[in-house]
């Protein structure tokens, strides 16, 4: 029996290894059809089925192409899963998706993959964050970049960290900066070529900036190119005395890339310290610019500054969207930006070169942009011992939200607060790693802020529409084909809007408030909606 | 300089750390176990010690570093306006909060005591915690500043508290909006430990110009329905698609903008100010009621 049953169960034995072998080879031959590769990422603007970066493609649209939604059926969008991540802190993510899975990154170092299916997370990454690590603004994380089956984001001590998209685990982990000092993390990562390009926060904490880019096999770093130039470079001379070592000039937000100049476009935050503009003389460059840079080696190619020796703490970190215009006639590659302080611009991409400027709010300070782009400045508008009004308030105007561009609608989607602040100025003195904004700002009750989502014509910043809202819009918005424009409200309201009339058409109360940046992708043959609202992350499409 | 001060980053974690488990070379792991012995040695030293029932040892290590340092004392003032200014005002002159130039102050006049009360809060107001926001150094910084500016005294309250009592439920009808200790109204603030968290003067103006302030809230809202008829009342609730209020009689209304002609948000209080239907001394005898209001309880 035992001799003549041997060669059954040998058989069994090469057979139960062919179907193992089968199994396990399946579903990595189905990944690697749908891995991220570079290619992918160059037009993952027009790759509907998925999110593949946080702009959506590198020109940061954030338009999907798909419409099965659109402003006829909106009205019946219903949740499909929400995922309760239980982790305090509101989420100001931008979800990736890539082959049946989505990719969410969560406050202070969280990190999850979600089946697409039903919402339950298949991996949670976490990592503790150090006791005495702060920022200005609680430790939120923006959302990953990818390449591959390799997911990048950054923790917010200052930590880039690749993870094993398939399990979440850790690959490696790189220093970028410390958190000591005042420095944190909260973007998310670009990925051009072979590279992690990572910006940095701490400007409220007199931290000298910079964007780096590490590679993304060894974690190692392939160039750093400092926001604040040191005496003796160019631009070097814009800091009075040794001011530049606490100058600031953050990249906390994420930048684009044009991949036929090899430049990558990034916004770079206030000088610090933020309201006392004494203690350093000068333009302070390369604050509140656009900073473009050759892709390989980090080289400056050509800056802008929007807001010379800003004192208002008008960061220029709003997306610096790429966009083909026509404008006055010319055919014109185009960076937009609507900044934080009051004006949308558009500038020549290939060179820098300033086109023109708009105020989309109230603006006081300025009495518009010069040819030669710089503000023609109406005087007395610094903050003061006492306190001085100034309009915009401090987050501006249109802040870092993330923003949408329609090519359908031509229009250029942002939020904005209408109003004005009083501004403090107090004189401190630095301490490493502690708070030098030196001071502060307060509302005017009497004369409260409002707020709306504006749609602008990107060659001449024509208001075009101008939706008021009660609360102020706190997310990213998001274009479709379906000529829907999405986002969300502080209250906890995620809405549609008519992308041309500028109408809500659709709500949802999501029960928190609507910080993340909402994404559309197509699951089994049907487009969905996805957002993150407080600790949630919800995602909607048409009933059956 | 500043190159040089981040060379040391330069390196990535991942030459130094990894990932996988029991790579660690045996001379590593003696060290460490070395390490973790001395550690925990120190730690049980340290936890006997907290034991030692010596509370004025542990007060003493509290003692303000910058006592009377004035240079401190401007970077606290810098922190103060930051951190401080929303409740305290610029110029710790009080606001919504107690005004911090008077001296004396309800958890002690020490700087110990204005230490606790930062760092840990103070349950039943509006004062928030800070030991985890900020480094004891800029507490201790912003209580010499605190100190420093104690120059004037606290504006006297001269009423009699029992006859403001009196016209508090009689006279002046507050009790019809207000609560105090389980009685009165609830379309107001609820006072029963109001003397706790606002300032003489806060209160004062309350009575004589209710609009001076919404930072608490209290605006009104007057919604205006498809037939023509309105309903006022205090705002709970006012979004870019519904509102909710409660009205004088304290009835609860809720909303859809789409299901109404109009929805407005009035900067106006719904209490009358009583300068004109008050005497002054009549004021002042509400103001020394209200003034005492929960802070016979703090002082056991």
């Amino acid at each position: 029996m035992r001799t003549s049953l041997a060669p059954a169960m040998h058989a069994a034995r090469v057979l139960a290894s062919i179907l193992l072998l089968a199994t396990t080879l399946a579903p990595s031959a189905a990944l690697a059809a749908e891995a991220i590769t570079n290619e992918r990422l160059l037009s993952a603007q027009k790759d509907a089925e998925s999110w593949l970066m946080y702009g959506k493609g590198y020109s940061a649209w954030r338009y999907s192409e798909l419409s099965e939604i659109d402003t006829s059926n909106v009205a019946n969008l219903v949740p499909q899963w929400i995922f309760q991540n239980g982790v305090e802190g509101k989420g100001q993510t931008t979800p990736l998706v890539n082959d049946g899975l989505m990719y969410v990154t969560g406050p202070s170092n969280h990190a999850w993959a979600l089946d697409l299916l039903t919402g339950r997370p298949t991996w949670h990454y976490s990592s503790t964050v150090p006791k005495g690590a702060h920022g200005c603004c609680g430790q939120p994380n923006r959302g990953f970049a990818a390449l591959g089956d390799r997911l990048f984001k950054v923790n917010y001590e200052g930590t880039l960290v690749a993870l094993d998209a398939k399990t979440g685990n850790p690959l490696w982990e790189t220093f970028v900066a410390d958190y000591k000092k005042g420095y944190s993390a909260t973007g998310a990562p670009l990925l051009v070529k072979n590279m992690v390009v990572v910006g940095i926060a701490g400007a409220e904490f007199g931290t000298r900036d910079f964007l780096d880019a590490y590679d993304i096999e060894t974690g190692k770093r392939v160039w750093r190119f400092w926001t604040i130039p040191e005496p003796g470079e160019p631009g070097g001379d814009t800091w009075g005395a040794d001011s530049w070592q606490r100058g600031g000039g953050s990249t906390w937000t994420t930048g684009t890339y044009d991949p036929d100049l090899n430049l990558i476009y990034w916004g770079t935050g206030n000088p610090g310290p933020d309201m006392d503009g004494d203690v350093r003389p000068g333009d302070n460059l390369y604050s509140c610019s656009i900073i473009a840079l050759d892709a390989d080696t980090g080289e400056l190619k050509w800056h802008y500054q929007f807001t010379p020796h800003d004192v208002h703490d008008w960061d220029a970190v709003a997306d610096p969207v790429l966009v083909d215009l026509k404008i006055e006639g010319k055919a014109t590659k185009a960076v937009i930006q609507a900044n934080r302080n009051g004006y949308f611009y558009a500038l020549d991409r290939t060179n820098g070169k300033f086109l023109f400027a708009r105020a989309y709010t109230e603006v006081d300070w300025s009495d518009g942009i010069g040819m030669d782009g710089r503000p023609i400045l109406i005087p007395g508008k610094d903050p003061t011992e006492e306190g001085n009004k100034a309009c915009p308030g401090l987050g501006g105007g249109h802040n870092w939200h993330p923003t949408a561009y329609s090519p359908q609608t031509g229009l250029y989607y942002f939020d904005s607060r209408n109003g004005c602040q009083i501004y403090y100025k107090t004189k401190q003195g630095f301490v490493e790693g502690q708070w030098y904004q030196a001071s502060t700002t307060d509302n005017i009750t009497s004369d409260p802020a409002t707020s709306s989502i504006l749609a602008v014509d990107p060659a001449t910043g024509e208001t075009k529409w101008n939706l008021e809202l009660i609360s102020g819009s706190s997310s990213g918005l998001l274009a479709t084909a379906g000529g829907l424009v999405f986002g969300g409200d502080g209250d906890g309201n995620f809405m549609a809007i008519d992308a041309r009339a500028g109408k809500p058409l659709w709500r949802f109360q999501t029960g928190g408030s609507v910080r993340g940046s909402p994404i559309s992708y197509r699951f089994r043959g049907k487009q969905y909606i996805a957002v993150a609202a407080g600790s949630a992350l919800l995602t909607f499409a048409l009933p059956e | 300089m500043s190159s040089k001060r981040h060379r040391d980053i330069d390196e990535p974690l991942a030459g130094a750390v990894s990932f996988s488990r029991g790579t660690s070379a045996n001379g590593h792991r003696k060290l460490a176990l070395r390490a973790r012995l001395f550690n925990f040695i120190v730690r049980v030293l340290a936890a006997a010690l907290a034991f030692v029932p010596l509370l004025s040892i542990a007060q003493q290590e509290r003692a303000n570093p910058f006592h009377g340092d004035a240079e401190a004392a401007e970077a606290g003032r810098g922190a103060f306006r930051i951190y401080c200014r929303p409740c305290h005002g610029i110029d710790a002159k009080g606001g919504r909060g107690p005004d911090l130039t008077t001296g004396n102050y309800m958890a002690g006049n020490r700087d110990e005591d204005l230490f606790v009360v930062i760092a840990e809060g103070v349950s039943g107001t509006d004062m928030a915690a800070y030991e985890d926001r900020l480094p004891e150094e800029t507490i201790w910084s912003m209580i010499s500043y605190i100190r420093m500016s104690a120059i004037e005294g606290e504006t006297p309250v001269t009423g009699d508290p029992a006859a403001g009592e009196k016209l508090f439920w009689e006279k002046a009808q507050c009790g019809n909006c207000h609560r105090i200790g389980g009685r009165g109204g609830r379309l107001g603030p609820d006072l029963t430990t109001v003397g706790r968290s606002r300032t003489p003067a806060y209160l004062r103006e309350s009575m004589t110009d209710p609009n001076a302030d919404f930072s608490g809230g209290y605006q009104t809202l007057i919604v205006t329905t498809l037939d023509g008829g309105t309903i006022e009342g205090i705002e709970k609730n006012y979004d870019n698609f519904s509102a909710q209020l409660m009205d004088a009689q304290e009835n609860f209304h809720s909303f859809l903008s789409s299901d109404v002609r109009s929805i407005k948000r009035e900067l106006r209080s719904l209490m009358p100010a009583y300068g004109g239907s008050l005497s002054a001394q009549e004021i002042d005898d509400l103001l020394a009621y209200l003034a005492g209001l929960g802070r016979e309880e703090s002082q056991q």
